[in-house]
């Protein structure tokens, strides 16, 4: 399948996905005709004691991995954004596209492409678990965050990290240890290229760690924080926690 | 009229527990698959599933879009996993689960339920409290069960409980585990309230109350699926004669 075709469907695959996200945020917020109001409460506890248990689960050592010689996704990998067209940064408007590292940090950073590059680098085939529950794999190049972290020298406020991009508003907030995991990086290539303007370019979150949500392409800002930030789809109603 | 004491508290409480927490678990899953209603992995094929790519109809759903049902999936999961460990520790701690584990012999008794139920045979077997068909079903759906749980567990944590994820050969095997076992467990709901209404609807009672006479027992009725549904009439004996019209 051509790229452009594979584009034009993943543009209806995304149009279908927010219309039925608006359909559902209505009805969440609009009627309780599943009895949802009332039990919303219980919902959202037992949400928060999930959290506990997943919190509790975690461990950096415990690591995706995928066969070897296993096939990879290709061009079969959904792309995915949730501006209108496909978000392509404008250097014209909007200068040389950085990174900014900051927050509760004692050197924010602010690097160009280069010197993103420059940094040590992994290279991961890794899975990719969608919400929707469709997994993809690809190989990813790029700095784990834990690496920028120690760059920057992320202090003991540094709890959270919100992973902020230019598509639209989208980011999405991460629980610290979740983003200190080896395999979550900030990639700048897959499958041996560099990513392209569906996939996240130039820098996007990868780790298959969290759903995809979670995982913010585009990438402008990686920002330490003392306390979570929501996110684009969390803040719509999906679990904040995400993790896999 | 001879009542007995035939179900204890606990299993008629943890029984309609299920009833109500297990179709909102069923119905918030099919929803859940929606989003993707097939199992292949992107830009692969899956052999054993003939609907790939077909969604289930919505009214068979509940949670009103994926973010909701996954709430309601990741709550009601304590509910029926906290309902079945009070229910099997009870069979343990009561000794009932003698009444529903395999013993040798089932498997012949099992055939001669199949044979009455196919007239094959004139008598309804006398085999205990349950049959052997009841109990085989009753046996099989907590263990079958525990797969939907396990196999769960696999995809809720792909990663962090890689191991598991990897005992049923990787996530794309274990979300169709998962959902293979919850249509054959829906099967067998399905198969025993067919039973409940068309052989024994007098159950009900002893799930209710837990009071069961015995004298309407598909055993005393004789009872074949939509045979002999009402009690049967007492003896003769001693009655006085009726007088041809």
């Amino acid at each position: 399948m051509s790229p452009r075709n594979d584009h034009e469907r993943s543009l209806i695959d995304r149009r279908r996905f927010l219309a039925v996200a608006t359909t559902g945020v209505a009805a969440l917020a609009g009627c309780d005709s599943f009895g949802s109001r009332r039990l919303e409460p219980a919902l959202a506890a037992a949400q928060r004691a999930n959290e506990r248990v997943e919190r509790r689960l975690f461990r950096h050592r415990s690591e995706d991995r995928i066969p070897g010689g296993a096939r990879l996704t290709g061009n079969a990998f959904p792309q995915y954004f949730v501006s209108d067209s496909v978000p392509i940064w404008d250097e014209a408007a909007r200068g040389v596209w950085r990174l900014e590292v900051s927050g509760a940090v004692r050197r924010p950073l602010s690097l160009s492409l280069d010197d993103l590059q420059k940094l040590p680098r992994v290279a991961q085939s890794v899975d990719h678990f969608c919400v929707e529950g469709w997994t993809a794999r690809a190989q990813w190049i790029g700095v784990r965050v834990n690496e920028l972290a120690r760059a920057a020298g992320a202090t003991s406020d540094a709890q959270y990290v919100d992973f902020q991009s230019f598509d639209s508003d989208y980011h999405e907030s991460w629980d610290m240890a979740s983003a200190m995991h080896p395999q979550t990086l900030v990639a700048f290539a897959m499958d041996g290229r560099y990513l392209n303007a569906g996939h996240g370019a130039p820098a996007r979150l990868h780790s298959p760690v969290k759903l995809g949500y979670k995982n913010t392409k585009y990438l402008t800002r990686v920002v330490f924080m003392p306390a979570r930030n929501g996110g684009y789809w969390s803040d719509r109603g999906y679990e904040w926690y995400g993790g896999t | 009229m001879s009542l007995t004491k035939r179900t204890h508290w606990v299993v008629r409480v943890t029984h309609w527990v299920n009833v109500v927490a297990l179709p909102l678990m069923v119905a918030s899953g099919l929803r859940i698959f929606n989003a993707y209603p097939a199992f292949a992995r992107k830009g692969e094929s899956f052999c054993c599933y003939p609907f790939e790519g077909k969604p289930i109809p919505a009214a068979l759903t509940f949670g009103g879009w994926l973010a909701g049902a996954r709430h309601w999936h990741f709550a009601i999961m304590w509910v029926l996993v906290v309902n079945a460990i009070v229910y099997l520790a009870f069979l343990y701690a009561h000794g009932e689960w003698r009444e529903l584990a395999p013993r040798r012999g089932d498997a012949r008794r099992a055939w001669e339920m199949i044979a009455f139920y196919a007239f094959a045979r004139k008598n309804h077997p006398r085999q205990g409290k349950h049959n052997a068909l009841q109990k085989t079903a009753y046996f099989a759906m907590p263990v079958i069960a525990t797969v939907i749980v396990v196999s769960g567990i696999a995809i809720w944590k792909p990663v962090q409980l890689h191991w598991l994820t990897m005992l049923f050969g990787g996530y794309v095997w274990a979300r169709y585990v998962h959902f293979m076992a919850m249509i054959l467990l829906v099967v067998l709901v399905f198969g025993h309230i067919f039973m409940v209404f068309a052989v024994d609807p007098y159950a009900l009672r002893s799930m209710i109350s837990g009071w069961y006479n015995e004298d309407l027992s598909p055993e005393a009725r004789n009872a074949r699926p939509f045979y002999h549904l009402l009690p049967r009439r007492k003896s003769a004996v001693g009655e006085p004669m009726r007088t041809e019209a």
